[in-house]
């Protein structure tokens, strides 16, 4: 348990940190997020556009759609707003730039993805909590259930990202690969999930997981069913181990790049 | 025409050298792959359950061939605003000011070499995908060369509207932001995500003779349902697009190089 704190409070060092580090670009950063906020308003113009016309699709009305986007967008932000090199992790390895992270005294693999945080990753996260909130009008119950969605799905992602990062040990240059891994999944999260059947939807809760993303945590806040909750803890777990022990496994074919780096 | 060799060569090597990551276009290709059964998947269910057979004068076989060329045009998209930006902050944007030609017609040159390597690509996989997914089009020949037609003012147009963006490096910190919007902005008001003839029946005039719409939108259009008249009216407008954002980036262009300082020895 101790230790665990231990981690929240590097993770809360490190938020600190990166958080300072953009705010000396103030213009940049806000200009980011709001960008952000406007482009995934966008979609949900999209969508909107699409319900007026067509009201229900196999079940799923507009309010199903922002929970999708809800707790996707959330669950991403968070994710690469702690922990934003893990997104980066296929152009670190590809570069033998982890010399200056494997200096550290402590564990590598979390300092590594807590050192970056993405700008427009804020947001996503207001978006994804601003949607639900003004759209939806859950109670009480439902929002902290949200929430926690959020934070499993950021889980997940988080595992899925430096999973798929880890290749970069094995096959070199993944980072087209990676990237439209990533592009893939987020865009799978935020359609209805009755589009999919047979064999995709097999993917969709393995390669490609984003039946665990958002699909179980829509269908949870819609039941209130606490089976699909605790699956969707599980999965979230299952994905971080695995990426833990992919990289730790990947990392022992690791080659240094002999750069001269340095960490503030 | 000296000159006009010097840009097309520009545009040769940008071509020949994104032929050179075969990998990258092989990447882009999965997820056009991803986006096309998405699209398909939603489209088919929506055709089921409103019981039509047209949903705004598009079948259904129509609808993902519509869709395969917005896609197939706004992945093609090479980045332009995003070397702009990096030139400006850089300083190499004044290396460029004392080359032989003109950083507008330079960049112009290079993204229109890159920018048809890449749709050529694309579209070669987007109608392998979508052919699988509906079977072969329904399509007319003249839709065909209808579309080459509207193609090379549709990216001159994307272009114009990016090189804006980018020029906007020189009072903003960071253009990314102002990108997003631009991008998202041709993705839905654009038609990229469905066709015009969807929005509310208000709004579809003036959505129609938007810069936006004459990128994705009336090019695909014209691909799966050529006309005559259709084809002068967006060539008509796609002109007139040109002369307005070729106005805006003139004045924005002269304006930002009085922003230029140029210091060293």
């Amino acid at each position: 348990m101790n230790k665990f704190f231990n981690w929240l409070l590097l993770a809360g060092s490190y938020l600190r940190l990166n958080l300072r580090s953009h705010l000396e670009y103030r213009g940049a950063f806000f200009s980011q997020v709001i960008a952000m906020i406007l482009n995934n308003s966008l979609w949900l113009i999209f969508w909107s556009i699409f319900f007026k016309r067509f009201p229900v699709l196999h079940g799923w009305d507009f309010n199903d759609v922002i929970t999708v986007w809800g707790v996707t967008a959330a669950g991403y932000g968070l994710a690469t707003g702690l922990c934003g090199n893990a997104i980066a992790l296929p152009t670190l390895v590809l570069r033998g730039q982890l010399d200056a992270w494997l200096m550290y005294p402590r564990a590598l693999l979390p300092h590594l993805v807590l050192g970056k945080m993405t700008a427009t990753s804020w947001g996503d996260a207001i978006f994804g909590y601003a949607v639900f909130v003004l759209f939806v009008r859950p109670d009480l119950e439902h929002f902290f259930l949200f929430v926690l969605f959020t934070l499993t799905t950021t889980v997940l992602l988080i595992g899925f990202f430096v999973l798929i990062g880890s290749l970069s040990f094995f096959i070199g240059n993944a980072e087209s690969i990676t990237e439209q891994w990533r592009f893939s999944l987020i865009t799978f999260s935020t359609y209805p999930a009755t589009l999919f059947h047979g064999g995709v939807k097999l993917l969709l809760y393995s390669f490609i997981p984003a039946g665990f993303v958002s699909y179980l945590p829509a269908e949870a806040l819609k039941t209130s069913s606490v089976g699909l909750t605790l699956i969707t803890i599980f999965a979230a777990l299952v994905m971080l181990g695995l990426g833990f022990a992919a990289f730790y496994l990947g990392l022992r074919r690791y080659e240094s790049g002999n750069l001269m780096d340095l960490k503030g | 025409m000296n000159s006009l060799r010097k840009y097309a060569w520009i545009a040769f090597t940008a071509a020949r050298s994104n032929l050179a990551y075969l990998g990258e276009v092989s990447s882009r290709l999965i997820f056009l792959t991803v986006i096309l059964y998405i699209f398909l998947r939603l489209w088919q269910d929506t055709y089921d359950y409103s019981g039509t057979g047209k949903l705004g004068d598009f079948s259904l076989n129509q609808m993902l061939w519509y869709l395969t060329v917005t896609e197939a045009i706004l992945l093609s998209g090479p980045k332009v605003s995003q070397l702009i930006d990096e030139d400006v902050r850089t300083g190499s944007f004044a290396t460029h000011l004392v080359r032989p030609m003109s950083y507008p017609l330079y960049r112009l040159a290079m993204c229109l070499g890159e920018r048809v390597v890449r749709f050529i690509s694309n579209m070669f996989a987007g109608c392998l995908v979508t052919s699988v997914l509906v079977g072969p089009s329904s399509l007319q020949w003249s839709g065909f060369w209808f579309l080459l037609l509207a193609l090379p003012l549709a990216f001159v147009l994307d272009f114009l509207g990016n090189f804006l963006v980018g020029l906007g490096a020189f009072w903003i910190e960071d253009t990314s932001g102002l990108l997003l919007i631009y991008s998202r902005g041709t993705m839905l008001i654009g038609g990229v995500l469905l066709p015009l003839e969807l929005y509310p029946t208000s709004v579809q005039p003036l959505l129609k003779i938007l810069p936006f719409a004459n990128i994705a939108y009336a090019p695909a259009r014209l691909f799966v349902n050529p006309t005559l008249t259709d084809l002068l009216l967006v060539l008509s407008r796609q002109l007139f697009g040109v002369a307005l954002l070729g106005s805006a980036v003139y004045l924005v262009y002269r304006v930002a190089q009085r922003r230029v300082f140029i210091n060293g020895g």
